[in-house]
């Protein structure tokens, strides 16, 4: 008489079998990742050379900067992710990564690094669960405005830090403050029917301005990047990469000579600070126009260091043979992140093995069976 | 086929494929670090060419006004004589420190000089060589670290197993010989405006 097998058992055990090799691919990956890490001895910014190197240092905000889904935090790279649980149903909300251009500074210097095509190996700052009545976890200010900011002024912070403020006006509904629990109350409760509340996951791993990192990429100088643009955020920017008509169209005018430098095209705006009243040098007006003022030395060279980057100067980005990585932390912990992984990916070949047996057991009827 | 042969296969070729990545990753990452600490080497050598380079332009700026300073200008002409860039890496480290003894001399007696000093030519090239010699200096530490990683790399499981196979041997550091850890010979007591003889 064949044995007879529950389909359920044998379910799980292949499910284990499944999720042992997955793990233990994951784990091999770590592996290799953490041996490069390892094995790379860090560059100091001042004294790097063209190729692949590995620096570690602080990140400091470039141009622009981002402000995070979940948190509102100004950052250069998040990754965002919202999975909501209602009954029997697992589902993804609302997933986002995106990561904008940014500079790492050691004690030498500093680099400007794009991120186009990197592997970002950052851990999460916020996973939090909504309560089992829906209340939303502490910490959670959902982004209300653009995603982009300009990066934050130092200066202007501490001032903001060291102001004393007046203290904020009455209290919305008569000086109460609504907790969120009437809220729910009134949504879920008061209207005599409980209906349970959908359980999300809110998880945000990012980078801030301020944070320890570890690099590893190619050093390259800037006029070798194939795609400024584009490699300035994890999205092409390039219209001719994306657009044939276009790449096309800036062909034909490139062969005209009819092309116009930043400066021809842009004008007055191509002068770094003119934007904010603060000329690097004196624009071209029109004899009514007022005057503006000039940057002072300090604030020039600091508007010039940040919308120009000299031809020569090297830059951290990916290329088609040198992978970039970015991972939060000092480079040991950046490894040893990835070594845990590998750990996790050897219980996980055993976890396969058990399951292959339990399977073979449940098959063939037990130790000893045909 | 019994289902738990094939288990205990599956367990047996799992464990097999576990084994050769090890040892596949591993031999890779070696040919990976000893690449890299050519690369650094190449590095450092880039730097010790430019210095090179450099050092005659030096000693010309300042040849006329202290031609009497015959010793110290021998120094640096010697140190620079003996760099070659195909000697063995202790050999080349030894010269390295001598050029840098030799221009740290050169570099304390132009203190003496006012005229030479505050010439536009020799603080522009004061500033550059200075720039090498940090840049030397970082790159030797960089390649020295690369050097460690490697001869730990190769003394530890698994690479070890793998070492005596593929005959990889601990690379040499590139250290400065002790003769050369003293300060340079200038007295900074001397007449600040000597006289030629």
């Amino acid at each position: 008489m064949p044995p007879t097998v529950d389909p359920q058992m044998l379910v799980v055990s292949g499910g284990g079998l499944l999720a042992g090799l997955g793990l233990l691919a994951r784990g091999l990956r770590g592996y290799r990742r953490a041996g490069q890490i390892a094995d790379t001895a860090p560059s100091r910014i001042a004294s790097i050379a063209v190729g692949e190197v590995l620096v570690s240092g602080v990140v400091e905000s470039a141009e622009l900067t981002l402000v995070s889904p979940l948190q509102s935090v100004d950052c250069v790279f998040y990754r965002s992710r919202i999975d909501e649980a209602n009954g029997e149903t697992v589902g993804t909300e609302f997933r986002e990564e995106r990561a904008v251009g940014f500079r790492i500074r050691d004690e030498t210097g500093s680099l400007r690094v794009f991120p186009r095509g990197a592997r970002f190996d950052i851990p999460p700052v916020f996973d939090e669960r909504s309560g089992a009545l829906g209340e939303e976890p502490a910490g959670l200010m959902m982004r209300a405005g653009a995603t982009y900011a300009p990066p934050a002024d130092r200066d202007a912070q501490i001032a903001a830090l060291l102001t004393v403020h007046a203290p904020a006006g009455p209290l919305p509904s008569g000086g109460e403050v609504d907790d969120g629990w009437r809220g729910f109350a009134s949504d879920h409760l008061l209207d005599g029917h409980y209906t349970s509340a959908p359980r999300r996951h809110y998880r945000e791993a990012r980078l801030e301005p301020g944070d320890i990192v570890t690099i590893l990429g190619l050093a390259l100088p800037f006029d070798q990047l194939a795609d400024p643009a584009g490699a300035d955020g994890t999205e092409s920017a390039d219209p001719q990469l994306v657009d044939p008509e276009i790449a096309a169209d800036l062909a034909s005018a490139r062969d005209a000579g009819t092309l116009r430098s930043p400066q021809d095209a842009w004008g007055n705006a191509a002068i770094p600070g003119f934007g904010i009243g603060r000329p690097v040098r004196a624009p071209e007006l029109d004899e009514a126009a007022t005057e503006p003022h000039l940057a002072a030395a300090g604030d020039a060279q600091r508007f010039e260091r940040t919308f120009e980057i000299a031809p020569d100067a090297l830059i951290l980005a990916a290329s088609q043979t040198v992978p970039l990585v970015i991972a939060g932390g000092p480079p040991a912990a950046a490894a040893s992140r990835q070594e845990r992984l590998f750990l996790i990916g050897l219980l996980g070949a055993v976890l396969a093995i058990g399951s292959a047996m339990a399977m073979a057991v449940m098959v063939g009827g037990g130790i000893g069976g045909p | 086929m019994n289902p738990l042969t094939v288990a205990a296969l599956f367990a047996v070729v799992l464990a097999f494929l576990i084994v050769a990545f090890l040892a596949l990753t591993t031999y890779n990452a070696i040919v990976d670090l000893r690449l890299r600490i050519d690369k650094a080497w190449s590095n450092i050598d880039v730097a010790l060419k430019q210095r090179f380079d450099q050092l005659p332009n030096l000693v010309e700026a300042v040849r006329d006004v202290m031609s009497w300073e015959k010793d110290v200008l021998t120094d640096v002409a010697a140190a620079r004589a003996a760099y070659s860039p195909s000697a063995p890496i202790p050999d080349q480290a030894a010269t390295s420190a001598a050029t840098t003894s030799a221009v740290r001399s050169l570099f304390a007696v132009v203190e003496r000089y006012p005229e030479v000093r505050s010439a536009a030519n020799v603080l522009a090239l004061q500033e550059e060589i200075e720039r090498l010699e940090s840049m030397i200096a970082d790159r030797r530490e960089l390649y020295n670290d690369q050097v460690y990683r490697y001869n730990t790399r190769i003394a530890q499981v698994p690479a070890v197993l793998l070492a005596g196979l593929f005959g990889w041997r601990a690379r040499p550091f590139f250290e400065v010989p002790d003769a050369d850890r003293r300060r340079p010979d200038a007295d900074l007591r001397a007449d600040p405006n000597p006289q030629p003889d």
